[in-house]
């Protein structure tokens, strides 16, 4: 562990539940059942980078001790499949005549996400000295119909592999799958232990910042602990010293801000160069067009628009968003929209 | 015969006559006009020995414990059918029919001109297959081949229940069959499980000069070119049956030193052909009969056509009223393309046409006098929708995943977003982060753009 690890992000990763900025109570209660060696299927739910993730692996890791690598296992619910994964689930689906049993010569007719990024890891028996494995699902409110298909899954492997299903957005998750969770709701730090922490890295980095940069940080990251180590990261290479207006400085370069300047240019009715921007942020961030639909509708609400223009343009978004689930190209969809919003502001 | 286009007239009667394409099974050369003539044999040897078998097993006097047990016997599928797959019009149907007329027998053909849903297909192929005519007991008939081409143009509503039918039909044919496609295609997946695979190249360049010289000669056409020939070949990479069909185009032409025009007129798909119907479109369409004239006489590819117009589309059109109006019209044409590509309502077509082209045109009220010369632009940004990753991207995600545990999708819009400011604004950081990262020139660039 002596390599100096040259991200913050990473080097002041927490390695046990115990170092996890705040949220005492949520640490506590995981560590209850870390001792009784027990629990049901778990459902995390909160805001985006706020450490769902990390808090479910430092756990999993606390309840399986040295059987982690084995027993556990992670799985992105928005990455795709690739091709070959997509081949793998073909295959797999039939189950040859060679084999013994009523399925023989059938078809499974499982999702192929499923069968290639669930089946394997739950169906295998745990390996050592622990109660069952534990399956890590991100995302989960992405997979939609696919849903459907862990209700039996959680029941049959139940015994062998509990899962803890991590989201940001509780309504998308069908009711079968939050009746048979127990739900973990996690919020962001609190400002003193946010402060706690930053203040750490502040002097472990021989950095400079007053309170009120500080509670600045706190309020445009909305607690995010990764996004204001990132930011602070940014801002230490002006100087030792942080003030709020390097802070704002170096805030203008992240993604937030680019579809904020997106929309900016939109009102102003440049068309060409939205296009332009447009075009760079969906290749630069490999966003879906629902994704940027998203943030703009986000962004309508932060700046200063009156009643009426945030409406319409909400409106506009909606039917974009609309039209984009049927379409193929979803440049068209988003220059549409960029179309709309330039003649809108014009005519306002 | 002089009113019969090329193509049929020179069809071949006999393998004899004609080029055989090269083929391969699973990876291996094989001749495919012998494979075929073996499979035909060995089929219908194999359904005398069956149908003796079955003959003896109906007459033989037995208790219902003994029928269960003997099952009336079925040919295996993949003795029963065959799957030609390649490219059009390198002579796949042909050689199905050189063969029939080699050992004299008669084609009963099903195409995609047909409907193929089950009851259609049960109709004209199931009885013929099943059974043998009442005539055939009489008069020793020809036999029968079952040739049904174009199976890649089995689609999903209208020809519902096309695929168990031809299941079907395979498992109960009394006459061997034939299929024909182009390409892969995931709904026939089925059939590809049950039967032979023969996958047929096009034709070398020097055996297709062989064929068409002999047509020229025939039809005593002289003025074409060597250089002329190769053109047409080039551009039809390989597709004997759209070079013929060129070549009594040009034939037809006046025939003098104006060839090489008469060539570019046949195949519009090039880029300067796009170019000058862009403009046209833009400049000179002033009403919609005038922008569907213009998109029709041309063959450029709409699938190309309507990403060309949306790129160009800021060039030509300046007002934002203007464009408003004219991305409505093109993302409302998007729109029907997209439920014509996943429903298969080609009958919306001709509303996607209009759209797109006239709809965006005549979008454009205020024509500047002198609109000058713009330049126009290749559809530069393609949206493929999905998620996907470049070379250099996709490797420097690889390197990162390994140092943290993270998906790929974190990686790319959290990650890489702040590795990407943070080497921006210090030289330092760049190296310092492409020592941790064990970086290579081309994925430093990903860093860097």
């Amino acid at each position: 562990m002596s390599e100096i690890i040259p991200i913050w992000r990473l080097k002041y990763l927490p390695h046990n539940l115990e170092e996890i900025c705040g949220r005492k109570d949520l640490i506590q209660r995981l560590l209850k059942i870390v001792k009784a060696k027990n629990f049901p299927h778990l459902l995390f739910v909160g805001p985006d980078g706020i450490g769902k993730t990390t808090i479910a692996t430092l756990f999993s890791k606390a309840f399986l001790g040295k059987y982690y690598i084995s027993n556990f296992q992670k799985v992105f619910a928005d990455v795709p499949l690739t091709s070959e994964e997509m081949k793998q689930a073909r295959s797999d689906a039939y189950v040859s005549t060679n084999k013994i049993g009523s399925l023989a010569g059938k078809k499974i007719t499982t999702p192929a996400f499923i069968q290639v990024k669930i089946k394997p890891f739950i169906e295998l028996k745990a390996l050592g000295d622990v109660p069952f494995k534990i399956l890590v699902v991100k995302n989960f409110e992405v997979l939609a119909s696919n849903q459907q298909a862990f209700r039996r899954l959680m029941e049959i492997y139940g015994s062998n592999c509990r899962m803890i299903l991590i989201t940001t957005k509780i309504s998308a998750i069908i009711d079968p799958i939050i009746s048979r969770c127990q739900i973990f709701l996690i919020s962001p730090p609190a400002y003193e232990d946010f402060r706690k922490e930053i203040n750490l890295i502040l002097k472990n980095e021989e950095i400079v910042m007053e309170e009120n940069t500080l509670k600045l940080l706190y309020k445009i990251t909305n607690g995010r602990m990764a996004d204001a180590i990132d930011l602070l990261q940014l801002s230490s290479i002006s100087g030792e010293k942080i003030d709020s207006s390097i802070l704002y400085e170096n805030l203008m370069v992240s993604q937030g801000n680019l579809v904020k300047n997106l929309l900016l240019l939109c009102l102003k009715g440049d068309f060409p160069k939205a296009r332009e921007l447009s075009r760079k942020i969906q290749s630069n961030y490999k966003y879906s067009s629902q994704e940027v639909f998203n943030f703009l509708l986000d962004e309508i609400f932060k700046l200063p628009l009156s009643r009426y223009a945030r409406y319409n343009i909400t409106t506009l978004i909606a039917n974009a968003d609309v039209r984009a689930v049927d379409g193929l190209d979803t440049d068209i969809q988003i220059s549409n929209l960029l179309a709309k919003i330039c003649y809108f502001a014009e005519v306002l | 015969m002089k009113n019969l286009p090329w193509v049929e007239k020179y069809r071949p009667k006999s393998i004899r006559e004609m080029a055989i394409p090269q083929a391969k099974v699973s990876g291996h050369i094989v001749a495919l006009d012998e494979e075929l003539r073996t499979f035909i044999k060995n089929f219908f040897r194999e359904t005398q020995k069956i149908n003796e078998e079955n003959k003896k097993i109906k007459s033989f006097n037995r208790t219902v414990e003994d029928k269960k047990q003997k099952k009336q016997l079925k040919i295996p599928s993949e003795k029963a059918a065959v799957l030609l797959e390649g490219p059009p019009g390198i002579g796949k149907t042909s050689i199905v029919y050189a063969l029939a007329n080699d050992m004299n027998m008669e084609v009963i053909e099903t195409n995609a001109s047909d409907t193929r849903t089950r009851d259609a297909l049960e109709l004209k192929l199931k009885e013929t297959v099943k059974s043998r005519g009442i005539m055939d007991f009489i008069v020793q008939s020809k036999d029968k081949l079952i040739l049904i081409d174009e199976v890649d143009g089995i689609y999903g509503v209208t020809d519902r229940g096309a695929v168990p039918a031809i299941l079907d039909l395979i498992k109960d044919t009394q006459f061997p069959i034939i299929m024909c496609s182009n390409e892969y295609k995931r709904t026939l997946q089925p059939i590809y499980n049950k039967v032979r695979k023969f996958e047929v190249k096009p034709l070398s360049k020097d055996e297709i000069l062989k064929i068409i010289r002999v047509i020229l000669k025939k039809e005593m056409v002289e003025n074409l070119k060597l250089e002329d020939l190769n053109y047409i070949i080039d551009k039809n990479n390989g597709d004997l049956r759209g070079i013929i069909n060129d070549l009594q185009g040009i034939s037809q032409g006046e025939l003098n030193e104006h060839n090489r025009e008469l060539i570019t007129q046949l195949h519009r798909d090039s880029t300067e052909e796009i170019f000058s119907l862009i403009r046209e479109l833009f400049q000179d369409a002033k009403s919609l009969q005038e922008a569907r004239r213009i998109t029709d006489k041309s063959d450029v590819d709409y699938n190309f056509l309507y990403k060309w117009i949306s790129e160009n589309l800021p060039t030509f059109i300046k007002k934002n009223k203007e464009i408003e109006q004219a991305y409505e019209n093109l993302s409302v044409a998007d729109q029907i393309f997209g439920r014509i590509r996943k429903n298969q309502y080609w009958s919306l077509l001709p509303y996607f046409y209009d759209l797109f082209s006239g709809g965006v045109v005549l979008a454009r009220k205020y024509h500047p006098e002198n609109g000058g010369f713009r330049r126009i632009t290749f559809p530069r940004f393609t949206s493929t929708g999905l998620f996907s990753l470049s070379v250099a991207e996709q490797s420097f995600v690889e390197k990162v995943k390994a140092r943290y545990n993270i998906s790929e999708i974190e990686v790319i819009q959290k990650l890489l977003p702040f590795l990407r400011s943070l080497s921006s604004k210090s030289r330092k950081h760049l190296k310092i982060i492409s020592d941790w990262f064990d970086l290579d020139a081309k994925e430093k660039k990903v860093l860097k753009s």
